[in-house]
């Protein structure tokens, strides 16, 4: 165990001693590893911000249903009548026009607007859930509604939003394209570095197997060099996404404050910095034990 | 300690290095081997610390048979034998202490109990004095000596020497065989290769001489 726990220590040590000896290639490396990182963990964040920004949209697809601004309770009975007859429908609420100019005045930069009002030209609406939410069915609802006495307008506004989620979905699924490809591509600048060393190193790891080294001892040195050049890979993305919500979220919120919101860019958590450390440490790993065990094997049939 | 069973070793492209050697060296032995160069003393060494395997026959060190020894299980037998070579293989990216240490870091020692011992194998070889020097600022002499503090650092219990005083002028060269002398009377089995009959012929060790890779006993 203490045994381990030396040659643990040792390896270590090493490596940073060499990549201190190395400065400008070691740095060179790092920073590809950390730019090719960046990409995806990027447009992680990026997609991060939309899914919040979009959280507060209508998660569930509804139709709205406006009335006539000259209809009566009367009118408003034999609607939800109708309504109720329904068995589409998942649910439906009413909301007086009262109600929706009290919510309008309420949202900021609206509130100017309303108070000069002398008569509140809302509409009483409707607004109605279907059961099955596919745009076919959303369709054939709103224009049977559509025919009913007193309706100004039916909108099926939860098409845009349905859109917006498969979009998302499509940028979920490119960063899972694109942390493959620079994963790969990760894996391959970490083991080119360890193939350059284990050259530069060749002798000494022939004299090591000639007085008793074990393929593990032999091995230790260069996984710990991956995993500590992926790490310092991992930190450099991480900077550079921390830059950059720095320096785009200027803008970002500029751009929401004008739309009256207190929208803010937010960068990776802890948690997911840790996840991005801990890839970017297995992929430098994982580099760095194919590079060790194909020129291990040219040695040793050389 | 050492047994060879009709061993013949071929390289790929089909020259035969050994031809159905055996013989059989007890521990606590000095032997040389002698023949010219190509006679197939270094292809013996070789067999003995599994650096090759034999193309027929047993090789058995320590009654393990190392021809059809698993790969993970060789590093613990050449741990258990001091190599000393004819061309050094001294590392020179780092000071004499340092390669000495090395063999020692390799086995895992704690780095107090492992300096002590470096120490005392450079001191054993005359190169105490020279601890913090690099390898490549010695004179070929020095160089053999830090070979061989090396290869006995750990104390091994076999120590296998291919041509070490080689390319030595013959002050030197007795100063060398003298200090395997001087292991070999602490119980250390000793094979040394070498083309130098005069200097075999003064120690009046035993002698195992190969001719085109037979044996001529």
């Amino acid at each position: 165990m203490m045994t381990w726990l030396a040659h643990h220590r040792q390896a270590l040590i090493a490596t940073l001693a060499r990549m201190g000896k190395a400065p400008y290639a070691t740095l060179f490396a790092i920073i590809a590893i950390g730019v090719a990182l960046s990409l995806p963990a990027g447009l992680f964040v990026l997609l991060q911000n939309i899914t919040r920004l979009a959280a507060d949209l209508p998660a569930q697809p509804e139709i709205s249903v406006f009335m006539q601004q000259n209809a009566n309770d009367a009118d408003i009975t034999v609607i939800r009548q109708r309504l109720q007859a329904r068995t589409d429908l998942a649910g439906f609420h009413f909301v007086p026009r009262a109600q929706a100019l009290a919510a309008l005045s309420k949202q900021a930069g609206v509130s100017d607007l309303t108070a000069g009002l002398t008569d509140n030209p809302l509409p009483d609406a409707w607004i109605i859930v279907p059961a099955q939410a596919d745009a076919q069915n959303m369709a054939r609802i709103a224009a049977a509604i559509r025919g009913w006495p007193q309706i100004a307008e039916v909108r099926d506004d939860s098409q845009w939003a349905q859109r917006l989620t498969a979009l998302l979905g499509l940028g979920r699924d490119l960063v899972w394209v694109l942390a493959s490809l620079l994963g790969a591509a990760l894996v391959a600048v970490s083991g080119n570095t360890i193939r350059l060393q284990i050259l530069t190193r060749r002798e000494e790891i022939e004299v090591s197997r000639l007085i008793g080294a074990t393929d593990r001892y032999i091995r230790r040195p260069f996984l710990y060099f991956g995993v500590v050049q992926g790490l310092f890979g991992g930190l450099i993305a991480w900077l550079i996404l921390v830059v950059s919500v720095l320096l785009l979220d200027q803008q970002a919120s500029k751009l929401a404050a004008l739309y009256a919101s207190s929208f803010h860019l937010t960068g990776l958590g802890l948690i997911e910095v840790a996840i991005l450390l801990a890839i970017a440490a297995a992929l430098g790993w994982l580099g760095a034990y194919l590079a060790v065990n194909r020129s291990l094997r040219l040695i040793e049939s050389r | 300690m050492i047994r060879f069973d009709a061993v013949t070793k071929r390289y790929p492209g089909g020259h035969e290095a050994l031809s159905n050697a055996s013989f059989e060296i007890a521990s606590g032995e000095m032997v040389f081997l002698s023949g010219h160069s190509g006679a197939g003393k270094s292809t013996l060494l070789k067999l003995i610390a599994a650096i090759e395997r034999p193309t027929l026959g047993t090789v058995t060190v320590n009654s393990q048979n190392v021809g059809k020894m698993r790969r993970a299980a060789i590093p613990y037998l050449r741990r258990n034998i001091g190599l000393i070579f004819q061309d050094h293989k001294l590392l020179f990216d780092r000071s004499v202490m340092q390669n000495v240490l090395l063999p020692l870091q390799i086995a895992g020692f704690p780095r107090h109990e492992a300096a002590g011992r470096a120490r005392a194998a450079l001191d054993k070889v005359g190169l105490l004095k020279r601890e913090k020097a690099n390898p490549i600022t010695l004179s070929g002499g020095e160089q053999q000596r830090l070979c061989i503090a090396r290869a006995v650092v750990s104390r091994p219990s076999l120590v296998l020497a291919d041509e070490p005083t080689g390319n030595l002028d013959a002050d030197y060269a007795r100063d060398i065989m003298d200090m395997f002398k001087a292991f070999n009377q602490v119980g250390v089995t000793l094979v040394i290769a070498s083309h130098d009959e005069n200097a075999i012929s003064a120690y009046g060790s035993r002698v195992i001489h190969l001719e085109h890779g037979a044996l001529l006993s």
